[in-house]
């Protein structure tokens, strides 16, 4: 499916929330379920029926099917009309492929959907149809963060018999009204393909550019008159592994551009300049302000006595005071509404939040430009062409007058005609001015501006600023209890996550689960006697959390010993490598962050340190691992260090990434052995 | 009048999930605002609310031809989160009315009012033939923590049709203040219950002269919690019943009537009495015990092809299978299939036939709620099992349930009640449940410690029996070897609370109806001994992990609730490198909690050490005021399984 849309917000969704994505499954599962559909005996076409006894592409034992055949024929009509017949075809190889077997098409207003069948050639017997009348049309049930109003839908379809050995497929065709004269074809999919193949008809004198990406470029064979075709054989299945890069970041896929005849009839581009310019027009007129928009422009900004003061000012109204809501129907996907609307009733999506913002700074006398880029690092990379398809968010890149420098102010990118640019995001409302989310970080995005657009880089920040500083002085007694005080300095996305966490609390008395949480990854038993929030609504501060607990039995006795973990809590080990199958993508990590322990046991009297840990130095590129437990005087004192220095890990470094986890998990789990200076049995 | 159509099941179903319903008002009347609503900022009854409900009203009223219902609802916002509460998406079906009449606004802290002037959008949710299930979805404008937001409407029924109205008074927010009225429909019975109970201080639904009404305050924000009964057990309603004949209002007398209905149908099952005998004949012999008859005619049921276990198939494989229905056990014999209530059935009738006392016990499942034969819910009895007299007394079974072993019945039809038929009606029964032994996970590991990198390997072999083998043989019947092979390799790796090497060495067997399913493996755990100096730590508790982070938190709202009483067995046998020692052992823990018991011993055996862990629950449903015990018990578990064994070379431990 294209991407209709640049404020897919769902996608900066926490992991605690209800992604749209999983209601989707949601209610096609309940609709497999509750909708068997019709469907008659009716014999499958000519083009399924040639798939009965080819070759199955190789595969693994954990491959639920493969894909046997997919076409899609793309015949331009018009600069406003393009027609795409699609067809494909799996064998299904294990239970699990059985989910194939409902087939989603998605649509909305300007892409029409007909002639939608399914087929299935049973192992055994007749083949099966169904038809579009025996399915179903489905919307996006309403979760919070993803669109309110939308004219996507998806028809879908339950193809009987989708059983192991079974061959089904499907084929339809889709009439589009594009908003943009380009294409992208993607032939690598989670399943391992046989053969895909990209047919392409343009009207007289019209040209195309086509660019490959993960793939190396396939020629294609003229097949008519202003005709071509292109086939992808034996695409492997790209299969998911955590923490990997964006699916649309490393798919074979071909983006192509149409050019109709003697010049810009539609809307085509084949260069970032052409797609800024593009999105200049899409947008002219929107940040134009209102007397209200300007009254609340002085009302911000008068007690602001710095230009730095007032930008933070209008940041925070946007941020704040402009509810997230995506109404999203036709060309609203990309095109914002007027910041008028935006701030008449004060709610918008990412690009109506960016538009206020613009049109409010405009009123102090700041420029600033669209940037339109991906909420995953990745997806957009700058080996791609010129394209709509990878972008789903939209931020803003702020000109900041000449002279102002302030250490706020970090996500900065000198341009070479714009100055000093400061990227900030209104939409998420976790993030001061001044800094960027760790996604974003070194991510490209579309820069937007009066010359058109350039693909820009936006900046990676320190991993300073991001991380947690846990410092805890505590006391062990004889028995093993292990009692004091722990804070924490959260900056950065560990702040943000931890307000986010905390914002969709619904009692005070749950605020204090996180930190139960936290505890219970590395406490047998614990019982926290006081906790306090500091700075949970100042997010241009560090977020705070300072809580007192007890911990029975934390020291263990063995004999006279006393066995004592050093690193009382926080885990920062993974078991992500830990897998039969080797790693077939890089990992990508958040962003870069520099998380510091200091933890302070004193000793019960009568012990002493008989053997510590030792000392952990572990050096890579990407990251580093410190850690020293040492005693001065009673007090037994474990410090530790890790920092991520790359926004993701290369597969060429995947066994120090390993490595680098193992070392980290043995230290976490080392032991301190205290020795009673005087024996039990003398203290008797 | 024309007499209008009972729709009770399917629709009330979608009801539920509606926003708020609806009263005969389409006038843009407004309640008044008091100050104290526009200064509000908590409320002391729900402190951290991202918001409340102010007011909510819902007046329905059926009785004439065409009904409707009026929704009213009032939400104060009090958190920056809470103004999520201005997008509003009222579901609907069109084929069942529609909604008009839509009045949405926002009072701004300040008194100032922002109307919803735009058009609500009608947001297909699901369109398929005959079906069309919209959303009437819009967003309130300028919505502020502070701000009210309130909107009202009417839904229209179709002409003619009725059904069931639910009210549904607890609410993720916490309702200040709530009304409710119904005018029933006078040609049908009305009967109406509050099975989870009513808000404190809520008098019950008054019938005043044909409309019931009942008006509630300070209703609890509904919270989800883990290991929580069925939400349909807590939430608060008051669910209406219409009937279109006149019902029995005598609980015993009702269920008389619907057991003699649902007898019949048995009877009639069974009674080709000629063709049972045949079978008999052929399972058993005259000579075996009783028991020994009863496992055969067990097993014999469950050989007919058991179709309530087969994936579900479209329309069209089904009529291209041309199965004939099945009417009677002839028909089952013939057929050599029948679904898992036929089955039943026809162990009922195999087991009079040999000469049992036998019948068939309608049960209603515990997953979704707790049955209470006084709300005289007929749809709620889903589920049947067997009881069979065996020497003298009651004997519960399930041979419908494909991979149940005599005795054993899949938990939620166990500790239920359930109609046990006969020709005069029945009477009630409740069914056995299975004792914590009963339902093992047994883990044998015989391992060797390296003494380069500490970490253990050897063989694994896991036991899981009674309801812990059935209840993974259930949910993986429709997979295939690979995936089984994982889910139990994955099973491993969610006990241990390290990153390991794991391989399934053996085939399990999967389809059958037996009492354990075996799996053997190879286990290697990096690093599990750590290095303290010149000593080696090792955890006493390899499998440990699941319990690892159980009730972390110390508040709790809802009871505990368990499917069924559980029993993990763990012995491991640690070999130690050649000229090791065994510097030091935890001490052996006995804590019995009476419904739970945790047992750890750790031995040394001249360089072999025997760990053994014993956790038992016999715990079903556990008292909100038992929970800090319940927390305290799993703190010593993992405290227990935390120690460590402390080891050395002999060289070493000669220097100390």
């Amino acid at each position: 499916m294209k991407n209709r849309s640049l404020c897919n917000r769902w996608r900066h969704a926490r992991l605690t929330e209800v992604t749209t994505a999983s209601a989707w499954i949601t209610v096609l599962c309940v609709l497999a379920l509750a909708w068997p559909g019709r469907s008659a005996a009716a014999d499958a076409p000519a083009w399924m029926h040639a798939l009965v006894n080819a070759s199955v592409p190789s595969h693994d034992e954990k491959t639920d099917a493969v894909e046997m055949y997919s076409e899609r024929i793309v015949t331009v009509q018009s600069a406003d009309k393009i027609k795409t017949l699609v067809r494909e075809a799996y064998k299904i190889i294990r239970p699990g492929g059985r989910d194939l077997g409902t087939v989603a098409i998605p649509f909305d207003m300007a892409t029409r959907i007909t002639n939608l069948h399914a087929w299935c050639i049973p192992a055994q017997g007749k083949d099966y149809e169904v038809k579009e009348k025996d399915g179903a049309e489905v919307a996006m049930p309403a979760v919070q963060g993803s669109e309110l109003i939308t004219d996507v839908r998806v028809k879908v379809l339950h193809i009987p018999a989708a059983d192991p050995g079974n061959l089904i497929g499907y084929e339809y065709e889709q009439e589009d009204h594009p908003f943009v004269l380009q294409d992208i074809w993607y032939f690598q999919g989670s399943h391992p393909a046989r053969e895909s193949r990209y047919t392409l008809q343009l009207p007289a004198g019209w040209e195309y550019k086509a660019s490959w990406l993960n793939h190396s470029e396939v020629a294609p064979a003229r097949a008519g008159n202003n005709q071509w075709q292109w086939v992808v054989n034996g695409a492997p299945a790209i299969k998911n592994e955590l923490e990997m890069p964006p699916h649309r970041g490393v798919a074979g896929q071909m983006i192509v551009s149409f050019m109709p005849a003697g010049g810009s009839l539609g809307t085509t581009f084949v260069s970032w300049r052409e797609m800024g310019r593009w999105y200049t027009a899409l947008t002219r007129g929107r940040r134009e302000a209102s007397p209200e928009i300007r009254l609340k422009v002085t009302a911000l900004t008068t007690p602001a006595a710095t230009p730095l003061a007032k930008m933070q000012a209008l940041a925070r109204f946007v941020q704040r005071d402009v509810r997230y809501v995506a109404i999203e129907l036709g060309i609203g996907g990309y095109q914002p509404h007027p910041a008028v609307d935006v701030f008449t009733h004060r709610y918008g999506d990412c690009k109506d939040k960016v538009t206020l913002m613009a049109s409010m700074l405009k009123e102090i006398g700041i420029e600033s430009f669209y940037v339109v880029i991906n909420s995953e690092r990745g997806a957009v990379t700058p080996e791609m062409p010129a394209h709509m398809g990878g972008f789903d968010h939209a931020i803003l890149a702020i000109q900041l007058p000449v002279g102002l420098k302030d250490t706020s102010l970090v996500a900065l990118m000198e341009h070479s005609k714009l100055g000093t640019l400061l990227f900030f995001d209104p939409t998420d409302e976790w993030t001061p001015f001044g800094r960027l989310s760790g996604p974003l970080q070194a991510n490209y995005g579309l820069l937007v501006t009066p010359d058109g657009g350039e693909l820009v880089e936006l900046p990676k920040l320190a991993p300073s600023l991001n991380g947690i500083l846990r410092t805890a002085k505590l006391t062990l007694t004889p028995s093993g209890t292990l009692a004091g005080e722990i804070k924490e300095v959260r900056m950065g996305d560990r702040a943000s996550s931890q307000r986010y966490a905390l914002k969709s609390v619904t009692k005070d008395t749950d605020k204090i689960k996180p930190i139960e949480s936290l505890l219970a990854q590395s406490l047998a038993s614990y019982r926290v006697t006081k906790a306090s929030i500091g700075n949970l609504d100042q997010t241009e501060l560090p977020f705070l959390f300072d809580y007192s607990l007890v911990a029975d039995n934390y020291a263990k006795p063995a004999g006279n010993l006393l066995l004592v973990r050093p690193r009382v809590v926080g885990l920062k080990s993974s078991d992500l490598l830990e897998t039969k199958e080797p790693r077939q993508f890089p990992v990508v990590f958040d962003g870069p962050s520099r998380d510091m322990d200091v933890f302070e046991i004193t000793m019960p009297p009568g012990y002493e340190v008989d053997d510590l840990p030792q000392p952990v130095s572990a050096e890579f590129g990407f990251a580093s691992y410190h850690s020293k437990a040492e005693v001065n005087g009673n007090v037994l004192r474990y410090a530790r260090t890790f920092e991520v220095k790359e926004p993701s890990v290369p597969l060429a470094k995947m066994d120090d990434l390993k490595k680098l986890y193992r070392i980290i998990a043995n230290d976490e789990r080392n032991t301190a052995v205290l020795k009673a200076t005087v024996p039990a049995s003398a203290k008797n | 009048m024309r007499r209008r159509v009972l729709l009770v099941f399917a629709i009330s179903v979608v009801l539920l999930a509606c926003v708020y319903q609806m009263r005969t008002a389409s006038a843009d009347e407004w309640q008044p605002i008091s100050p104290d609503e526009l200064k509000m900022t908590s409320v002391p009854e729900a402190p951290g609310a991202p918001a409340v409900i102010l007011y909510r009203q819902v007046d329905r009223d059926d009785s004439a031809r065409t009904g409707n219902q009026y929704n009213y609802v009032r939400i104060k916002i009090l958190t920056e989160d809470g103004r999520k509460y201005g997008d509003v998406e009222i579901p609907f079906f069109r084929e069942q009315g529609t909604i008009h009449g839509l009045k949405a606004r926002t009072i701004r802290p300040d008194g100032t009012i922002a109307n919803f002037e735009g058009k609500a959008f009608d947001k297909t949710i699901v369109k398929a033939k005959g079906l069309k299930y919209l959303a009437k979805t819009f967003t309130l404008p300028d919505v502020q923590v502070g701000s009210i937001i309130e909107y009202h409407y009417t839904y229209d029924l179709q002409e003619g049709l009725i059904f069931d109205s639910h009210w549904i008074l607890s609410d993720e927010l916490f309702t200040k203040h709530a009304k409710f009225s119904l005018k029933a429909y006078p040609e049908f019975m009305l009967r109406w219950s509050w099975p989870a109970g009513l808000p404190a201080g809520t008098p019950p639904p008054k019938d005043e002269h044909g409309v019931i009404r009942m008006e509630t305050q300070n209703v609890p924000a509904f919270q989800i919690e883990d290991y929580m009964p069925p939400e349909n057990e807590l939430k608060m309603r008051v669910d209406f019943t219409y009937s279109e004949h006149d019902v029995e209002r005598e609980p015993d007398k009702f269920w008389k009537n619907e057991g003699k209905k649902l007898n019949g149908r048995v009877e009639s099952f069974i009674s080709k009495r000629k063709a049972l005998e045949q079978v008999v004949a052929q399972a058993v012999s005259p000579n075996d015990a009783p028991e020994e008859k009863l496992r055969k005619l067990y097993a014999r049921a469950q050989q007919v092809r058991n179709t309530s276990f087969e994936m579900e198939k479209t329309e069209q494989e089904q009529k291209r299978e041309k199965e004939k229905e099945i009417n009677n056990v002839e028909d089952l014999l013939k057929q050599g299939r029948g679904n898992a209530r036929q089955i039943n059935w026809f162990f009922v009738g195999l087991a009079r036939a040999t000469g049992f006392e036998a019948n068939s016990v309608y049960i209603s499942s515990r997953r979704q709620y707790f049955f209470k034969p006084a709300m005289m819910n007929a749809s709620q009895l889903t589920g049947d099992v067997v009881v069979v007299k065996l020497n003298g007394k009651d004997f519960y079974c399930d041979p419908g349930s494909k991979f149940a072993p005599l005795g054993l019945m899949p938990w939620e039809e166990t500790f239920v009640k359930g109609l046990r038929l006969d020709k005069d009606g029945g009477a009630w029964v409740d069914t056995s449940l299975p004792q914590s032994s009963d339902s093992k996970i047994e883990r044998k590991a015989d391992l060797k410690l390296n003494e380069e990198d500490g970490s253990l390997s050897g063989k694994l072999t896991i036991t899981f029996s009674g309801l812990e083998a059935l209840s993974r043989r259930n949910d993986w019947r429709d997979e295939d070897e690979t995936a089984r092979k994982k889910f139990l390799e994955d099973q491993v790796r969610e006990y241990i609370p390290v990153g390991i090497d794991v391989e399934l060495t053996n085939k399990p067997e999967w389809n059958v109806a037996s009492p354990t399913l075996v799996a053997v493996y190879d286990l290697k755990v990096p690093g599990w001994a750590s290095a303290a100096g010149h000593r080696a730590l090792l955890p006493v508790g390899l499998f440990s992990a699941t319990e690892k982070q159980l009730f972390e938190h110390t508040n709790r709202v809802h009871p505990l609730y368990f499917e069924f009483p559980f029993e993990k067995d763990d012995e491991v046998t640690i070999q130690l490198p050649l000229g090791w020692q065994v510097s030091s052992v935890p001490k052996d823990l006995n804590q019995d909690a009476k419904a739970a018991l945790y047992v750890r011993k750790v031995q040394d055996d001249k360089g072999t050490l025997h760990l053994t862990r014993i956790l038992r629950s016999q715990l079903l449903m556990v008292d909100t005021k038992f929970y800090p015990a319940l927390r305290a018990f799993f703190q010593n578990v993992r405290t227990g399984d935390e120690e460590q064994i402390i080891v050395q070379p002999m060289a070493a431990r000669a220097a100390n």
